[in-house]
């Protein structure tokens, strides 16, 4: 992360489209950095939740929106819990997730999985794991890792081998497509 | 004792013998769970990952369908516990957002069903003494390390535990069963939850972390609360064994299921012959 003394000019409409009722509360950042220590993926991560914070103030989206980070969040809520303001961290997360298109090369299983479970619970009303996992490991094309477990995992009834059938699964295709009409008004 | 229970997809797979258990235990104590009919799934991570007010709209079916019976919502996915309860939370505080999920969900909800983890309605409603009460076989002094995870103690709001950073709910209930639970520090660390098919490796850390801090704080097995947990400590196991050529063997058993054999109901009824990492030396002590 470059030193933000060198950033021309503060852009506040990032902010702005994140939070616009300030609900986040994240001007109230005391940049005290409590989230960052006790943050599950600070090994792993590019930006520490503190900076993160930090960076929405200065108006930084490309680097959020290409970021590792936003990803790479396990959605653990350490940080919100932690934070002496109360600044909602796990909700700026989600927040800059539904506006990134893409995702790092690295994470983008992460994007694609999330994706595909939300398929299947439009499809049968509940997540149907077999049929996820499959359509998962060919679009991530991870065909191999953890195929051994399946076997032990049907027999012992922890994997079903057909979908889930609910009557639900009507009323759950709806809320998706009228979550969808909604945002495109939004 | 009555209530309206959510399983989650979760029960109805890879945590059937949470389901099994949590049903056979409720059973045996007069508790009835009566499953919300035709439930669907409550969203989990890719909902709130994706956007709010679908986030806020699965679970809401789910509550509105439960709050025609009139009775509290329990459920024993920890994941699903936090989905409901920070719908329930956004839709009570946000009039804009719940017009829009009466629209998404095509009714009213207010927010105003209460959502329950099975652990709470123990402790709160059937209560340590009518447990002490059930007790046939005490688990014999058996050193449980409780883990928690994230999604019973945080965010602070839905916490289900009064002290969210150091809870002491299964140590209480397991106490009450015979057991002997163990202080130990990384009952509320992150095992790693969603990414252990995305992130294995990822997983594999975290998880490894928590079984090994577990082990070297004298424990002979592990009590879990939560679908996920499970799965990334005891299906994972095997693989983090594999990574480091260290061996672990902890048994990771959910709190019904010691609860279970405590009140001497069968392992066939608690689902215990679908743990991975077999726990009849452990239990037979």
């Amino acid at each position: 992360m470059s030193n933000p003394a060198t950033i021309e000019k503060i852009d506040s409409t990032l902010l702005n489209r994140l939070d616009p009722d300030g609900k986040l509360n994240l001007a109230a950042c005391l940049q005290c950095a409590r989230c960052s220590s006790g943050c599950t993926m600070r090994q792993e991560t590019d930006i520490l939740p503190h900076q993160m914070n930090r960076m929405v103030m200065l108006g930084l989206e490309e680097r959020l929106l290409s970021s590792k980070a936003i990803w790479a969040c396990a959605s653990c809520h350490t940080c919100i819990s932690r934070c002496p303001m109360k600044v909602d961290t796990p909700a700026l997360v989600d927040a800059l997730r539904a506006m990134a298109t893409e995702a790092p090369a690295d994470l983008k299983r992460v994007r694609i999985f999330n994706e595909i479970m939300l398929g299947s619970m439009k499809r049968f009303g509940r997540v149907y794991e077999l049929g996820m996992m499959s359509i998962y490991k060919i679009r991530s094309r991870d065909l191999f890792s953890d195929v051994m477990k399946f076997p032990v995992m049907l027999m012992k009834g922890k994997m079903k081998l057909m979908p889930p059938s609910v009557k639900g699964r009507g009323a759950v295709a709806s809320i998706f497509d009228k979550v969808r009409q909604s945002r495109r008004a939004r | 004792m009555k209530y309206s229970f959510f399983p989650g997809c979760s029960m109805e797979s890879t945590a059937e013998d949470f389901k099994m258990s949590t049903l056979a235990v409720a059973k045996a104590l007069g508790v009835e769970l009566v499953e919300i009919p035709d439930w669907t799934c409550c969203g989990s991570t890719p909902a709130h990952a994706t956007d709010a007010l679908l986030a806020a709209s699965l679970p809401a079916r789910n509550l509105a369908i439960a709050g025609e019976a009139g009775q509290d919502v329990v459920t024993c996915c920890a994941a699903c516990y936090g989905r409901l309860a920070a719908a329930n939370l956004a839709i009570s505080e946000d009039a804009g957002l719940r017009a829009e999920v009466a629209k998404a969900i095509g009714k009213s909800y207010t927010g105003s069903v209460k959502v329950r983890h099975f652990l709470q309605v123990l402790l709160e409603d059937v209560g340590i003494a009518d447990i002490k009460d059930s007790v046939v076989k005490n688990l014999g002094g058996l050193k449980i390390a409780c883990y928690y995870g994230c999604l019973l103690t945080r965010p602070r709001e839905l916490s289900i535990l009064p002290d969210p950073e150091n809870p002491q709910s299964m140590e209480e209930l397991l106490a009450a069963a015979g057991a002997q639970p163990i202080e130990w520090p990384y009952k509320t660390e992150c095992c790693g939850a969603s990414f252990s098919i995305t992130r294995t490796d990822t997983v594999k850390r975290l998880s490894g972390d928590i079984l090994r801090m577990a082990k070297a704080s004298g424990a002979d097995c592990v009590a879990v609360a939560c679908p996920l947990c499970q799965t990334n400590l005891d299906l994972r196991q095997s693989d983090i064994e594999a990574s480091t050529g260290e061996k672990i063997g902890l048994p990771v058993l959910y709190f019904t299921q010691l609860l279970g054999k405590a009140m001497g109901l069968s392992d066939n009824e608690l689902g215990i012959g679908k743990l991975m990492t077999d726990p009849s030396k452990v239990l037979a002590r």
